[in-house]
């Protein structure tokens, strides 16, 4: 008779549960006896699911995998959204993984292209973070998800305290058919100030002996920032903020947006821009938006995670940011990608690298970085049917023909023409075209954002609307308008730049009534981390990296 | 270190010169020096002298330098470039300063 | 009047804002072109005034002699012209009896040019307590991010006076080469927290090793140094003795103690969080008693 899948993933679960049962008291695990739990539940050929993003990792659950021996973890296909820690290198050095898909791989990005040419890194494919854990749901499902929580309690119920960050996205697919999750927590504790993940989705719980590692990753400290981003940010809010009404927005985490937070209660206040843009916001608490919010600039903000130093400032301020019923901060990955997809008037953020085309990436040679969430936000979401001023007349621009879309999301990229040390940003080709790079994902380039879906360059010279123009060849022109005197500017033609600028298709800090010598420091509302502490009225507790007092 | 000078026509300063010489900016990360001096001799040139530890960027540095020589009324003057690996914004904005100091009044 | 804060300032900015306007002279401008013969043969840039602008001025109408450093240039470090310019306008202080003000900005010699940097500024410190012995005041005035380090730390240890703002550091061994030799545990140079409570202005001044603390702006500074200008300690055995004797009861009092918290506790400063966000100014007037 042959066998029939009726249940037998379930029963599959149940005999991994029994195996376990001698090591827990309940759902409870001493951390001195995580290897044998993970012995235990763990089967070659699982699809394992190891927490672990840009700032929140399962990182004593790592360890310890990384810890066992290759004879009991092997044929692992691991999936997981972030690869960054030594100890997730050593599980490929081991030769423990037979597979892995994943979305990025920034702080290992050489350890990873190492592995790679030595042939220990087989990649499945590279995901953009909502493209991976939809995944979860369908084809990538865990067997085993390693998890990491702020706190549970004796039944095994969980908080995530301002980190929920993807915890979530991987439970409920993992819970939800039949497999295995584990949490390591920073304390049990008998009542928690609120539950994010019932202990039905839980099996068992592990009371780390170190708290999880957190990043202060959208920690942008104001004495960094430059002249040359504040002059950007003074083109980007007149030319693009201003001229659009952007109400809705994501920023990312670079010096050039941080300006514009901290141009806001000046520059923007000067302009009477106040009330009419900037209201709406899905990104992370970073800490440079603190004057614009006390300043009344801001109505909500909605984080994919949390950032370490603003607990007791979100917590404060619940109606700017939201908050759980114990009164703290609750963030969410994949809901607030979704949300930057569609609910957005604008994406706006910065890269390595641009090239002719508009398309631009993250990657450099003998660099596997990845994707991370920006292509979630970065593009454009052509299922979005509600209208905003924004949305309609950047429509408008880019559709003039019966039958197009009636609007289109403002995709904006922010660059200097320059790297550090000279390095130009503008590229005739992108590093992420170079076989070796390409070969490496299956021969599709890493392009971080698509060329046809960006509306705008701005870069120190001006601004390029990509979306007005008509034609590749005007677009390549309208770059090199604003490519400065890197190689790929050299070659416009000025007649092209004058073409261009004449139907405002480049505009130039002049044509926009942008005065460059205005654009200095004294500008900005907060010149260091001591005076956003003192906007936040002391709510705010930088980490110790960026107190110099 | 790559080294190289350079002359431009460009229209005579408003002459004399409100100062002897006039120095913008520091070599430092990412920044530059500008040393601007007075030279009679040749009212409607521009001599410029550029130092710089990153080589290969020669047409991109003539090009800004062209470009203002083009903009500003700087004949009649040398000026001589330490730079520490800035960008051509850096760049334009440490001439503008330096043009601004070697002509503003006295203080 | 300037709004940019002092430690953004740069050398020549400095000069600007804390001499009064259009009074400074400057010895061996930029056009002179004195510069180190060293830097060049290692592919450093060079700059015209070596990374120090000297000069005669007035400030608040009295005669100076008044030098600036430029952090920026190989982190204001003391080369072979850097030192010769100190030590000629220490002397003509000295020769002058006029107060000679450094603006200080460097972590210390600058090693690139051996031995020829540490002799200088060994001349330098020399050339300070000519100055001093001549009644020549001199200040050395703390308030940047780069701090005085190295020898350039001792140098201003040998001065009359220091003048610091919160931003500025005092030293001997940075931050980074403690952690390189003592490691991490002993002293993490990426805390700045930790840095700047062991050697910025505000413990600086706590422990009595900087004598006047202002605010990050330029007036304060400036009218900070003026009130120094009609002093001098001029130094003998006495004074000598009794600092060796406050240090060694500095090193008895707290000597076992590896938080700076507790130090500023031990000296009577309640609330630490409070008295860390404060003003120099406010901070010099409402949380340090002025008795340890």
């Amino acid at each position: 008779m042959p066998q029939v899948p009726y249940d037998s993933r379930r029963r599959n679960k149940a005999s991994r549960l029994s195996r376990a049962s001698s090591l827990a008291q309940g759902k409870l695990v001493p951390h001195e006896k995580t290897a044998d739990l993970l012995r235990a539940v763990l089967e070659p050929g699982d699809i394992l699911c190891l927490e672990g993003d840009n700032q929140k990792q399962a990182d004593f659950l790592a360890a310890e995998l990384a810890g066992l021996d290759p004879s009991e973890l092997r044929d692992i296909h691991l999936v997981m959204s972030c690869i960054t820690l030594p100890s997730h290198i050593e599980l490929f050095k081991k030769g423990m993984i037979k597979k892995v898909d994943f979305a990025y791989a920034g702080p290992q990005g050489a350890a990873v292209a190492e592995l790679l040419a030595a042939g220990k890194f087989p990649i499945g494919a590279i995901h953009t973070y909502n493209e991976l854990y939809a995944r979860y749901y369908i084809d990538l499902t865990p067997r085993v998800a390693l998890i990491a929580a702020a706190k549970a309690d004796r039944a095994g119920n969980l908080f995530l305290a301002a980190n929920t960050e993807e915890t979530p996205a991987i439970v409920e697919p993992t819970a939800f058919y039949d497999g295995i999750v584990i949490a390591q927590v920073n304390e049990i504790v008998d009542t928690l100030p609120r539950i994010d993940v019932p202990t039905d989705q839980v099996d068992f719980v592990i009371e780390a002996p170190y708290p999880m590692h957190l990043t202060a990753l959208f920690t942008r400290d104001p004495a960094a920032i430059t002249d040359t981003q504040i002059l950007m940010a003074m083109i980007a809010i007149k030319g693009i903020y201003q001229e659009y009404e952007v109400e809705s927005l994501n920023h990312g985490i670079g010096f050039d947006t941080a300006a514009i937070e901290l141009l806001l209660p000046t520059y923007g206040e000067e302009l009477g821009l106040k009330g009419k843009i900037c209201k709406y916001w899905m990104v992370n608490p970073l800490p440079t938006m603190i004057p614009a919010i006390e300043s009344g600039w801001v109505d909500t903000v909605f984080s994919v995670g949390g950032e370490v130093g603003m607990e007791r400032y979100t917590a404060a301020r619940s109606d700017i940011y939201f908050t759980g019923r114990d009164g703290s901060f609750h963030s969410n990955r994949p809901m607030g990608q979704l949300a930057g997809h569609y609910a957005l008037d604008m994406f706006i953020g910065a890269s390595l690298q641009i090239d002719i085309h508009g398309n631009s990436s993250t990657v450099s040679k003998g660099r596997i970085t990845g994707f991370g969430g920006a292509p979630n936000m970065g593009c454009q979401p052509n299922g979005r049917r509600h209208p905003s001023k924004a949305w309609l007349k950047a429509g408008r621009e880019a559709n003039p023909g019966p039958g197009a879309l009636p609007g289109r999301k403002l995709v904006v990229q922010m660059v200097e023409t320059f790297q550090a040390g000279r390095v130009p940003t503008f590229v005739e080709t992108l590093d992420a075209q170079d076989p070796s790079v390409k070969s490496a994902m299956q021969g599709v380039a890493p392009i971080m954002i698509y060329g046809d879906d960006v509306t705008h360059i701005v870069t120190e010279e001006g601004i390029a609307n990509l979306g007005a123009c008509r034609t590749q060849e005007e677009r390549t022109a309208a770059i090199r308008g604003v490519a400065g005197y890197t190689p790929v500017g050299l070659k416009r033609s000025s007649a092209d730049t004058a073409a261009l600028r004449a139907r405002g298709i480049i505009k130039l800090p002049e044509d926009l009534g942008v005065a460059p010598a205005r654009a200095n420091r004294g500008l900005l509302a907060a010149q260091e981390i001591k005076d956003l502490v003192r906007w936040s009225g002391g709510l705010y507790d930088p980490p110790s990296q960026f107190v110099d007092w | 270190m790559e080294a190289f000078q350079q002359s431009f026509p460009s229209h005579a300063l408003a002459w004399p010169p409100s100062r002897k010489w006039a120095l913008a900016g520091v070599v430092g990360s990412g920044n530059l020096e500008v040393l601007i001096e007075p030279n009679p001799a040749a009212p409607d040139t521009v001599s410029y002298s550029v130092e710089t530890p990153i080589p290969g960027y020669r047409d991109s540095w003539l090009a800004a330098l062209s470009d203002f020589s083009a903009h500003y009324a700087v004949g009649g003057t040398t000026i001589t470039l330490h730079d520490q690996g800035a960008p051509p914004v850096v760049v334009k904005l440490r001439l503008r300063q330096a043009l601004d100091l070697l002509t503003s009044a006295q203080s | 009047m300037s709004l940019t804060p002092y430690h953004e300032l740069k050398a020549r900015e400095r000069i600007a804002v804390i001499a009064d306007a259009g009074s400074f002279r400057e010895i061996l401008p930029p056009p002179e072109r004195v510069m180190s013969t060293y830097l060049p043969k290692l592919g450093i840039p060079v700059s015209f005034d070596d990374g120090l602008a000297i000069g005669h001025a007035t400030i608040g109408g009295k005669p100076v002699y008044l030098a600036a450093q430029v952090g920026q240039f190989v982190g204001g470090s003391v080369g072979e012209v850097h030192s010769a310019k100190l030590v000629g306008l220490l002397k003509s202080a000295a020769r002058d009896k006029i107060p000679c003000v450094f603006l200080i900005e460097s972590g210390g010699v600058r090693l690139h040019e051996g031995s020829s940097g540490e002799i200088g500024i060994a001349e330098a410190i020399r050339a300070v307590f000519s100055c001093r012995a001549a009644g020549a005041t001199t200040l050395a005035v703390i308030g940047s991010d780069i701090g005085a380090y190295g020898g350039m730390g001792i140098l201003s240890s040998c001065c009359d006076f220091r003048l610091m703002t919160e931003h500025g550091r005092l030293g001997i061994s940075g931050p980074i080469v403690i952690e390189k030799w003592m490691g991490k545990q002993a002293f993490d140079s990426a805390n700045r927290a930790l840095v700047w409570k062991t050697s910025g202005g505000k413990t600086r001044y706590v422990l009595g090793d900087a004598d006047l603390l202002v605010n990050d702006s330029a007036d304060s500074v400036r009218a900070g140094i003026i009130s120094f200008l009609s002093k001098s300690a001029k130094p003998d055995l006495a004074m000598v003795e009794a600092r060796q004797a406050s240090l060694e009861a500095r090193l008895e009092k707290f000597g076992q103690i590896s938080d700076p918290d507790e130090i500023w506790k031990t000296c009577g400063i309640t609330d630490i969080a409070a008295a860390s966000l404060a003003e120099a100014e406010d901070f010099a007037k409402s949380f340090h008693p002025q008795n340890s």
